[in-house]
């Protein structure tokens, strides 16, 4: 079984290939996309996200072309977080994660036992019950991202896409969201495609790695296969080592 | 350098003004008489002395003018990293403007010393305004310009007020108002020369310590540059030399914004590049324009003055050159404005607005102002002039509300809290409508006039929705598309004013608004369309709780993002065409109601929209009272009573210090 199916994917900017003839299979669990800036990560999740369309080839979601889906299904199914998180003006906690039920109650529809319930668990799940009358603009990095970790949860769906979730965070709020995610993942038996930089994070929290180095693959398999010089020397242009410690090994660069 | 290949255009253009200039020389006097202006008038032809002091010094000084809005432009360019900025867009040009027509009616005293100082000290005090409004927003560059143009808008509309009330006397200030570059001595060519040298050596004391800013300000910091000093140095210069340029012969548009983009077309890169060839650019961009209109003249077309055809070129320039900005905005210098703390109770709020709104309007049915002072309407009078009135309240007020409305709805679905309808430019797309349907039919009837300015919203709406489709509708750009249509709108309005047509006065006077002509029907119609685009605005306040989001969130919730930034714009502009055509084009209502409303702690969508509604419909029934009273027993216009008295809270809001 396979979350997303692409075929020959390609995406041009003027003068310029992002993304090159990608075929690929990604799985469910989590999967890292991880390369270097420039390597065609953010363009790659954004079309998964169905937010930009390829410029040539398909991208199957669940069996069916993106371009079948209706917006709203697509938002029941699959949520999406983007790398710069938008200024929420005057939004509390509990709002925003409200608005994660908008692909099931759409523009007029009244919220529910069932939407309560929904954005209950959603912000419980993310611990944050003590903030939600709080102003999401005044809260830290670390628990800004967990609210929209929270919104992406009341949506319900089954897959979650994040765009360099922790690159604006300290190393003890990299851990925090990443380990949210994992346990979510875990417990409702969801999927998600997350864009990483740090590699020993992707080893860690991720089940499967896709990296990418000018549009193409450079590596494609289980989130372990990355603890090699080879293909990191391959991926980040870069001699690596890999240093075998306790708990698990961890990258370094030479 | 700036390689050869890049020398073939400038020569073509020059070569092309010489011929078109030698053109209209021609009509004018045969070659065998041509003269120089060495000599005395006294031994010359009248046909001669036109050449030698009219059409010679015409070709001089349009090549001066262009090189010192070219050299102004470039300067600013340089200080703001704004590839927008120039004197037109930062409000510098009708600053001065506005001043000269202050000096020339209430205190002519002031011009003894010759037009520039009043001028120097309008486009400075009007740069003042914007550089304190930019400062709060790190000198975004999109938010710089937007609020130049408001400046810019406001002076322009203040003119229009004096201009108007002063009537016939000021009809030479109209024509000025063009920018008229004929000539009838040499004497405007010996003082800007002068001002064209010193601006050439303040420029280069200033070019080292520009490139050195290029970097950004904490760099150049870091680098050791007094960046304050060098950015008031800069920038005074470019308002000095603008100034000058609009004290000699009024508002030449956009050629400061076109000879900077030009110069970097043709391959000048760095800041002395441009600076060295900007100016050389807008003298041969102003000469080539300038003798293109004199042999038009020459062959029998009405003679049209030259800056408001540079106005015309300047509006689709200003969207040409929008998707350079997309590299040097700063996204973050965009959006640090803080909030008020929220209204515990918004809906309380917005209940003691709407009661206030009501209160008012029937205290200003009732109350008056007689030969005996304030009091109140009653007996025989009361059955014959309160329908008269109620109806003129209720259009103002439907008014009022629809341009709120429409202004708060555009700034949730562009995050921006500088937009509103005047900004979009449907406004001027309203008042050009009107103005074709003025001078189109013979004797047009209040409905043609009306359908014909909400036609004209309507095509500005479909120029810039088409264009904002292809640009993804990014929510800056579309701003400054829509101001581009405005500039474009009242570069064609001042051609027109400047025509001399007795009509142009029925159209300065509609500019001013009114609402003492409208009927009871077109009241009503425009009440019920408030209350709907209100009730429509409240069911989908769900959207517009996602769209400030942006198209990131609002795409993955599965908003169809297209259509329903679409069908708000559209909403808005038909609103605002409906609006338009009882208060004129500028108002400010739109922007004034949702900035107050947000003052007032109403953040969240629904009260935000309510309460913009209700305040729209009460400044403006405040300002109908206003206009009626303020003067009696004549009526001021009242478009221009609401934005003379929102605009000055409309500065304190925007300076004014932010809620930490």
């Amino acid at each position: 079984m396979t979350l997303f199916t692409l075929e020959n994917v390609c995406f041009d900017v003027p003068k310029r290939r992002l993304v090159d003839h990608l075929s690929l299979a990604i799985k469910p669990g989590i999967t890292a996309l991880v390369g270097r800036n420039g390597s065609g990560k953010s363009t790659l999740l954004k079309m998964l996200a169905a937010q930009t369309r390829p410029s040539a080839g398909t991208i199957q979601y669940g069996g069916q072309d993106l371009r079948d889906w209706k917006p709203r299904d697509f938002a029941r199914d699959l949520a999406f977080l983007p790398q710069v998180t938008p200024p929420t003006e005057g939004l509390w906690l509990e709002e925003l994660v409200a608005l994660g039920r908008y692909p099931w109650r759409g523009a007029l529809g009244r919220l529910g036992p069932e939407d309560r319930f929904m954005i209950d668990t959603a912000i419980a799940q993310c611990g944050l019950e003590h903030k939600r009358g709080q102003m999401v603009d005044t809260m830290s990095g670390g628990e800004k991202q967990r609210s929209w970790i929270a919104m992406m949860l009341a949506q319900g769906a089954r897959s979650l896409l994040l765009d360099e979730p922790i690159s604006a965070l300290d190393v003890a709020h990299q851990i925090d969201v990443l380990g949210l995610l994992r346990e979510t993942v875990n417990a409702g038996a969801l999927s998600a495609v997350v864009v990483l930089h740090d590699v020993n994070m992707a080893v860690r929290f991720c089940d499967h790695v896709i990296a990418l180095d000018a549009g193409r693959v450079a590596l494609e398999g289980a989130a372990h296969s990355l603890l090699d010089p080879d293909a990191l020397q391959r991926i980040y242009g870069l001699p690596m080592q890999v240093i075998d410690t306790k708990p698990s090994p961890v990258v370094h660069p030479i | 350098m700036i390689r050869p290949p890049f020398l073939t255009l400038p020569l073509v253009a020059a070569l092309g003004a010489a011929c078109l200039w030698t053109i209209a020389a021609l009509a004018a006097l045969p070659a065998a008489q041509w003269v120089l202006p060495v000599a005395g008038p006294q031994d010359l032809s009248p046909e001669q002395i036109l050449f030698a002091f009219g059409l010679m010094p015409r070709a001089v000084i349009a090549l001066l003018i262009g090189a010192l809005l070219g050299l102004s432009g470039a300067l600013m360019q340089a200080v703001l990293r704004n590839p927008l900025a120039d004197p037109t867009t930062l409000g510098v040009a009708s600053g001065a403007q506005l001043a000269l027509v202050c000096a020339t009616l209430l205190w002519p005293n002031m011009l003894a010393l010759g037009p520039g100082p009043v001028a120097l000290v309008g486009g400075g005090l009007a740069a003042l305004i914007v550089m304190a409004l930019g400062a709060r927003r790190g000198f975004a560059p999109v938010t710089v310009t937007i609020a130049g143009m408001l400046v810019g808008m406001l002076a322009s509309a203040i003119s229009t007020a004096l201009t108007l009330g002063q009537g016939h006397y000021l009809l030479s200030l109209v024509i000025w108002n063009g920018g008229a570059l004929s000539q009838d001595s040499w004497h405007g060519v010996t003082r800007l020369t002068v001002v064209l040298v010193l601006g050439a050596a303040g420029a280069a004391l200033l070019v080292r310590p520009l490139v050195v800013l290029s970097l950004g300000g904490a760099t150049a910091k870091a680098l050791g540059a007094q960046v304050g000093a060098i950015r008031v140095a800069a920038l005074a210069l470019a308002v000095f030399v603008s100034a000058m340029v609009s004290a000699e012969v009024g508002l030449v548009g956009f050629v400061g914004l076109a000879a900077p983009a030009l110069a970097r077309r043709l391959g000048a890169r760095s800041v002395a590049q441009v600076l060295l060839a900007a100016p050389l650019a807008g003298a041969l961009l102003l000469w080539l324009v300038d003798s293109a209109l004199l042999a038009l003249a020459a062959f029998g077309l009405p003679e049209l003055p030259t800056g408001a055809l540079t106005g015309l070129i300047g509006g689709p320039l200003l969207i040409a050159l929008l998707p350079r900005l997309r590299n040097i905005v700063p996204p973050e210098a965009e959006r640090n404005d803080t909030l008020p703390p929220r209204a515990p109770h918004p809906w309380r709020r917005v209940a003691l607005l709407a009661c206030a709104a009501v209160a008012f309007a029937v205290l200003s049915l009732f109350g008056t102002r007689g030969p005996e002072g304030w009091g109140v309407i009653s007996g025989a009078i009361a059955a014959s002039f309160v329908p008269l009135r109620a109806t003129a309240i209720l259009a103002a007020a439907a008014a009022g509300a629809l341009l709120a409305l429409s202004g708060a709805a555009l700034q949730r679905v562009t995050a921006n809290p500088m937009a509103a309808p005047e900004v979009l430019g449907v406004t001027g797309g309203a008042a050009l409508g009107y103005a074709a349907t003025l001078f189109l039919l013979p004797a047009p009837s209040p409905l043609a006039l009306a359908l014909g300015s909400s036609g004209g919203a309507a095509a500005t709406l479909i120029i810039l929705s088409a264009y904002a489709a292809r640009s993804n509708m990014a929510p800056a750009r579309l701003l400054l598309a829509g101001l581009a249509i405005g500039a474009f709108a009242s570069a064609l309005l001042a051609a027109i004013m400047a025509s001399g047509d007795p009509r142009a006065w029925s159209l300065l006077g509609w500019l001013a608004g009114s609402a003492t002509r409208v009927t009871v029907a077109g009241a009503m119609a425009l009440a019920a369309m408030a209350v709907a685009a209100l009730g429509a605005a409240l069911l989908l306040s769900r959207w517009f709780d996602i769209l400030p989001l942006g198209s990131g969130v609002a795409q993955g919730l599965g908003v169809p993002l297209g259509t329903v930034r679409l069908a708000v714009v559209l909403a808005a502009g038909l609103a605002t065409g409906a609006a338009s055509v009882l208060v004129g084009p500028v108002s400010f209502v739109g922007l004034m109601a949702p900035h107050i409303a947000r003052s007032l702690g109403l953040l969240r969508p629904a009260p935000f929209l309510a309460a913009s509604w209700c305040l729209g419909a009460l400044l403006m029934s405040l300002a109908a009272f206003g206009a009626r009273t303020a003067s009696y027993p004549y009526d001021l216009p009242l478009g221009l009573f609401a934005t003379l008295i929102g605009t000055p809270w409309l500065f304190i809001a925007l300076l004014g210090r932010r809620h930490a």
